[in-house]
């Protein structure tokens, strides 16, 4: 885009003229309308020390149109005193001694307070500024930890350096083999010229830190611009610059240069380009790794059905109940395809998670139901334990999804029977206080030794002492722990140690339910 | 001894093969089919008094073969489903499946759907208006309940629940079809009134609220009267 250099000169001067004229000139109208005004009163009133009036205008100055214009208030003051009020009248001379000390005086303080009054407003604006910085590095920092892919960091990259430029930015990640990668604001629209436009500057990217300025064809400038720093490169931003032209979009394009050379050096620092390449690593190995598991799981689980079911039509069979070792060894088919199903199912789960993240329908729920479920499931796993259920009956229902924290909860209670004496009690309840439930699981089993004790809700995680006895995916506590924190929950466990049980206790936030206005009509 | 027929449309052989088993010792009998299309000439041929339906048909939807069912028949259907699917399971109960059961299942949960299924949708035998669960009564001409003998005090709303319910007892019963009948179509996604419908009716009808034997609660779906 190209200008008339007699066009550019000429707004240059205008400019410059704008910029240091015009606040002299309001400070001396500021002195004027102060003379006016106290000429006016003056025809009233005998009015002495009339000069200190004139810090008025002074300080206004100083915070409104900065120091220059400040100074030139306290003289033009000065000068109004002398000229106006100080015999002789309409005369620049000033007879009286004392007067004479207090104009310069009046000079000098006026001078001193303006610069204060200017410094403290300086201090203000970079005080504001900081602490939007601040916030801005909070909120990207925030999402920077919760990133698992490369798409989240190049998310959080894009929406910070939205928020510090101030303008509608869409950044494009450059795909590791060279190319244009996604535009990662899919829920924008991007003009085509600028796509062609990114393109070009990823071609040229080699040799210099090319950007250009396209015009999207409805009016709008784009700054298109790479985002790299020393050795790292983040791809490439384009800026909306909106539809000004010319002088403005070139301030604008300064003011982007450099709060992105900052930027830009702030991820640099966070080492996002090492995070951003292992994210693409770990997605693509997990993503192989859960596909492979999904596959797999669902390949074991077709023939699960036909096996249980016919476990379960040969124990019903008339043929087999007169001999009770056909029905014990029936008994066995079925536990064991029981616990096959429950593995299977570990693995689609946690490969769902990790595929796809916990996906929440949450309702209402009351919480009774989702013990009372969990427990009903398991009721041939638990026919060996002494279960006993503790639930108050005034309950505040809780807003989470029914179906997770159901399997989260009976992934607990599966543990708690596997990883305890058959005979031994198991005491499942439910309490709540003002913010929360608490759904419990208490066992009198085999407790929590050492690493156990942290690594309990590492995925594959085995505590030594049972992996070979007690059968296990190594999921059910990891599993659980995704869908009680998915659900806003917290999980943890308690144990006094080797043989002296454990506590697994999910809280839940309780929410305020919505007021059953329907009930009207209703004397139940 | 039954002698109902069960119309069983899955596309496994193995599954067919046990369940035309199950169903035999039961005293039915059983028809197959291996797919959507095969199914549903059988069951317009010879139409059958259950059909047990498998959702993952490779020739068809499972919704859309309970669509073309219910455009010209009545017969129960029981929809074998797999987990975690709780908004399909509305969906196909919402189109008229009768009810579910989610795979891998053990037979004797089965045939107990099925037998739930079979029976007519609603007792009400002449001259005796009187519908009975259990130890649980309802009688819909005074609209009054007793329990083990003892009479209910139940509010309207309740009375309504406890009604819709009892009328299909052992079947599943969608929380949105309740609401329908008992609200009326425009408060669908209010369901927590009806929660609390269900809390103050436990309180009433169960030895232990807090432990559900008779007014079941299926997470997600819906409710369950026991039998």
């Amino acid at each position: 885009m190209r200008h008339d250099p007699d066009q550019d000169g000429r707004t240059s001067l205008r400019r410059r003229l704008r910029n240091s004229v015009w606040p002299v000139l309001k400070s001396l109208a500021l002195v004027g309308v102060t003379t006016i005004g106290l000429l006016i009163l003056d025809q009233f009133f005998a009015l002495r020390h009339v000069t200190l009036v004139y810090l008025v205008p002074v300080v206004i100055a100083a915070t409104k149109l900065g120091i220059v214009p400040a100074v030139i208030a306290a003289i033009a003051g000065g000068g109004a005193s002398a000229f106006f009020f100080y015999p002789p009248i309409y005369s620049f001379l000033v007879q009286d001694p004392q007067h004479l000390i207090e104009l310069p005086l009046f000079v000098f303080v006026a001078i001193v307070t303006g610069h204060l009054a200017t410094n403290l407003k300086r201090q203000a604006e970079l005080a504001r500024r900081r602490e939007t910085e601040v916030q801005d590095l909070y909120a990207f920092s925030r999402q920077l930890a919760a990133a698992h892919t490369a798409s989240d960091i190049y998310t959080a990259i894009r929406q910070h350096l939205t928020s510090i430029i101030g303008r509608r930015t869409i950044l494009f990640e450059t795909a590791p083999r060279g190319g244009v990668g996604a535009t990662l604001s899919n829920e924008e629209r991007v003009p085509e010229r600028v796509k062609r436009e990114t393109e070009a500057v990823i071609g040229r990217r080699k040799d210099s830190r090319s950007d250009s300025v396209v015009d999207d064809g409805e009016g709008h400038l784009w700054l298109v611009r790479p985002v790299a720093g020393k050795v790292e490169d983040f791809g490439v931003l384009a800026i909306d610059l909106g539809q000004q032209a010319g002088a403005k979009a070139d301030a604008i394009r300064q003011r982007v240069d450099t709060v992105l050379d900052d930027a830009t050096s702030t991820l640099e620092h966070l080492d996002l380009g090492q995070a951003i390449s292992e994210a693409r690593v770990r997605s693509e190995t997990e993503a192989l790794r859960d596909a492979l598991i999904g596959s797999v799981s669902h390949q074991l689980r077709t023939p699960l059905v036909s096996i249980l079911g016919a476990a379960t039509v040969i124990s019903r069979a008339p043929g087999n109940s007169s001999d009770p070792r056909l029905a014990s060894l029936a008994d066995i088919l079925r536990d064991e395809v029981d616990r096959l199903n429950s593995d299977v199912q570990d693995l689609l789960d946690a490969a769902l998670i990790s595929s796809k993240g916990v996906r929440l329908e949450s309702e209402w729920v009351e919480p009774a139901d989702i013990v009372n479920t969990a427990i009903d499931r398991r009721q041939r796993l638990l026919a060996g334990h002494r279960v006993a259920l503790d639930i108050p009956t005034e309950l505040p229902f809780i807003y989470v999804d029914p179906i997770l924290l159901e399997q989260a909860l009976g992934q607990i209670v599966d543990n708690a029977a596997k990883y305890s004496q058959p005979g031994s009690a198991i005491q499942v309840a439910v309490r709540s206080d003002s913010t929360s439930v608490i759904l419990s699981v208490k066992d009198e089993g085999f407790g929590l030794v050492g690493e156990e004790r942290t690594r309990l809700w590492e995925r594959f995680f085995r505590g030594e002492r049972h992996a070979s006895n007690v059968s296990g995916s190594g999921l059910g506590l990891w599993i659980a722990k995704a869908f009680v924190t998915a659900n806003g929950g917290e999980i943890e466990a308690f144990s006094e140690g080797a043989g002296r049980g454990t506590i697994v206790s999910i809280r839940l936030p309780a929410s305020e339910a919505p007021k059953p206005d329907l009930m009207v009509g209703d004397d139940g | 001894m039954d002698s109902s027929t069960i119309l069983v449309i899955d596309d496994e052989l193995h599954i067919r093969q046990f369940l035309r088993a199950a169903f035999e010792f039961e005293g039915f009998a059983v028809q197959e089919a291996s797919d959507a299309e095969e199914g549903i000439r059988s069951a317009t041929l010879k139409p059958p008094d259950l059909i047990i339906l498998d959702l993952g048909l490779p020739d068809r939807d499972g919704s859309s073969v309970i669509e073309r069912l219910r455009s010209w028949s009545n017969v129960p259907i029981i929809v074998l489903t797999v987990r975690s699917r709780e908004r399909e399971k509305v969906r196909l109960l919402e189109l008229g499946a009768d009810d579910y059961v989610v795979k891998p299942f053990g037979i004797g949960e089965l045939i107990a759907r099925a037998r739930a299924a079979l029976r007519p949708r609603v007792v009400i035998p002449p001259g005796d208006p009187v519908i009975r669960v259990g130890l649980l009564e309802i009688n819909l001409a005074t609209r009054a309940g007793t329990f083990d003998g003892k009479r209910l005090v139940l509010g309207p709303k309740e009375y309504l629940v406890l009604q819709i319910l009892a009328q299909h007892a052992g079947r599943v019963v969608t929380r949105q079809q309740i609401m329908k009948q008992v609200w009326g179509g425009s408060h669908l996604d209010d369901t927590h009134y009806l929660r609390i419908v269900v809390r103050n009716l436990r309180k009433k009808i169960e030895v232990d609220p807090t432990r559900p034997r008779i007014l079941l609660t299926e997470l997600g779906v819906g409710y369950r009267l026991g039998t």
